[in-house]
């Protein structure tokens, strides 16, 4: 593979995580427009704890899976009795403040004898893990892909563990959940707290693979699109907010047939598909017909 | 002291255009129950109407407001088929993501057919600057000001006095009462949005010939701060929207006289995730109908 393959490869990976988690909180019936905070948390994390802290990769990401599950979970506790739309502003109002914080955190340690750490608006420079280990672009990718691997897994796990089944009941009819004894509430907040964990874990992989991340880059635009993917793609299953990506990244910037008008052909298109269905290309009807399908 | 006084002056009058914004808002989601994203992409296009008949032919003001008018009502008219028209009743978070893409649409072609990072836009040189004692108030703002009042005062008689104020109304309690009792819904939401986006035009005017310059990003910029007053200020209530924006407006300059641009920012999301959290009714909001609560649900 040659490195532009690869890294439109892990673009789309990186952009499916932000993707599955707005999906995971619009099954709970939530929308969020602020992912991108825990994208960011992530990132920072990662990045602090291997750049500046030092420590080994797998901890660092999972010190920043950690903060962003943490952090998601303490933000949806006195938001999820919100309604919709101020749910949604309010993810707004957090992610925004998340990024104009970030504007401003300046946290620089003394590494090697040079200054390392987030500065401000000038970003963070020198999340060098991977460089330094020597991972070649290639088996980063591999990296990035196992741990996508690894999230759509455990939708798979919580599909059969039922907790899915809760979260579409909680997301459909929260008060006839309510009335079936499900913790409506309790169960939001689970939802937040691992749609907040999977972005951060897409923030800590993205943090290492650019090596420099800015607050700027974790923009409401950024959030925003990852709650289209979802709706694109299609609300059954989690491929939808995958196929999302790839509509969006694969076809229309990597093959540059469209070039400069990519947003004029894409946002076209998903008025189109959305006119023709308003769940996405793989709604529950259809992921209903390929399991019947699959199982003759 | 003077300087409190002062920004208040300067925040209730960039505020009053925050509460125009806010008003397009409410008016749509009365209407739709559902959220217009390009809203502000809408205005955008307007604006790059009215900045392109200044470059042209170095048009007045009065045919420069009028196209900004005109094409934030043509662009709005062509989110109002694709996102809404026509797509299905009971899909409202279809209707947000289509609006969504829309709005990158209508951003990109602005993008594209005007390339350079802004544009100049014709300011009221000609006016005076205003001095109330130790206070000044910029000829702008004192527009600002006035067009917010009038036009709200000409909203509020269209409302509660007329026919079609009525129906609006009708249909913004509940749709289907208003179908059974022979309204035309798809008419009366039609022109709605047609009004709401005459209204962002006039405040995306008046914003754009304060400014004196406009980029492509005064699009989302519209659009969040229209957002965040109508929620500040209450969901489907035209007082509200105006009380939110001024508050939004009001905050945002004190904010950023006493602690400068990161500081307004930080200042200004923590009060509305607070705000939203202690206060999700808006501040002059009501006790919402159970129509209304169930559509604000669903969105």
């Amino acid at each position: 593979m040659d490195g532009f393959t690869i890294s439109v490869l892990s673009n789309i990976a990186l952009f499916s995580f932000l993707a599955i988690s707005a999906w995971v909180l619009l099954i709970a019936g939530e929308i969020s427009f602020g992912q991108q905070a825990y994208f960011a948390l992530g990132a920072y994390g990662a990045g602090i704890a291997t750049a500046v802290w030092q420590w080994p990769f797998a901890l660092g990401v999972a010190f920043g899976i950690g903060l962003g599950a943490l952090v998601g979970g303490l933000v949806a506790w006195p938001a999820v009795r919100l309604s919709g739309l101020h749910y949604a502003i309010a993810t707004l109002a957090f992610a925004e403040l998340v990024r104009a914080t970030l504007n401003v955190f300046t946290y620089r340690r003394d590494v090697g004898g040079v200054a390392t750490g987030p500065d401000g608006a000038n970003g963070f420079r020198d999340i060098r893990w991977v460089y330094e280990a020597g991972l070649p672009p290639g088996a980063y990718l591999l990296v990035i892909a196992g741990c996508l691997a690894g999230v759509i897994g455990l939708v798979a796990l919580l599909t059969r563990g039922r907790f899915m089944a809760r979260l579409r009941i909680v997301g459909e009819d929260p008060i006839l959940a309510a009335m079936m004894g499900l913790p409506v509430a309790r169960t939001r907040i689970a939802a937040a707290a691992l749609a907040g964990g999977i972005a951060a874990l897409g923030g800590a992989l993205y943090a290492h693979l650019a090596t420099y991340v800015e607050p700027a880059q974790f923009s409401v635009m950024t959030g925003v699109h990852a709650l289209a993917y979802g709706l694109i793609g299609g609300l059954g299953t989690v491929f939808g907010p995958i196929l999302g990506v790839l509509i969006d990244i694969g076809l229309l910037e990597s093959l540059r047939i469209f070039a400069g008008y990519r947003m004029v052909v894409f946002g076209g298109l998903v008025a189109v598909v959305l006119i023709l269905r308003p769940r996405g290309v793989l709604d529950e009807r259809m992921m209903h017909r390929v399991a019947a399908w699959l199982r003759r | 002291m003077i300087d409190l006084v002062q920004n208040m002056l300067d925040g209730l009058a960039i505020g009053s255009a925050y509460g125009l914004l806010a008003l397009g808002f409410t008016l749509i989601f009365g209407v739709m129950r559902r959220l217009n994203m390009a809203f502000g992409s809408s205005i955008l296009v307007g604006i790059f109407a009215g900045a392109w008949l200044h470059g042209q032919w170095a048009a007045g003001m009065i045919p420069i407001f009028a196209a900004t008018v005109a094409g934030a009502v043509v662009a709005s008219a062509y989110v109002e088929r694709m996102s809404f028209a026509w797509i299905r009743g009971d899909a409202a978070l279809a209707s947000m993501a289509s609006s969504f893409a829309i709005w990158m649409q209508l951003e990109e072609l602005v993008a594209r057919a005007f390339p350079q990072r802004s544009y100049a836009f014709p300011t009221f040189e000609a006016l005076p600057m205003l001095e109330l004692g130790p206070f000044f108030l910029r000829p702008e703002h004192a527009a600002m000001f006035l067009t917010a009042a009038v036009l709200v005062a000409a909203l509020h008689w269209l409302l509660t006095r007329t026919l079609f104020g009525l129906r609006v109304r009708t249909l913004s309690d509940s749709r289907d009462a208003a179908r059974v009792s022979g309204v035309d819904v798809g008419r009366v939401a039609v022109l709605t949005f047609g009004l709401a986006a005459a209204i962002g035009g006039v405040a995306g005017f008046l914003i754009a010939a304060t400014d004196g310059q406009i980029s492509t990003k005064l699009g989302m910029w519209a659009t969040m701060k229209g957002l965040i007053a109508m929620v500040i200020g209450g969901l489907g209530s035209l007082r509200g929207a105006l009380v939110g924006g001024l508050v939004l407006g009001v905050v945002e300059a004190q904010a950023q006289w006493y602690l400068g641009a990161s500081g307004r920012e930080i200042c200004t999301f923590a009060l509305l995730f607070a705000a939203l959290i202690l206060l999700p009714q808006g501040l002059v909001g009501r006790k919402d109908t159970l129509a209304r609560a169930e559509a604000v649900r669903r969105i």
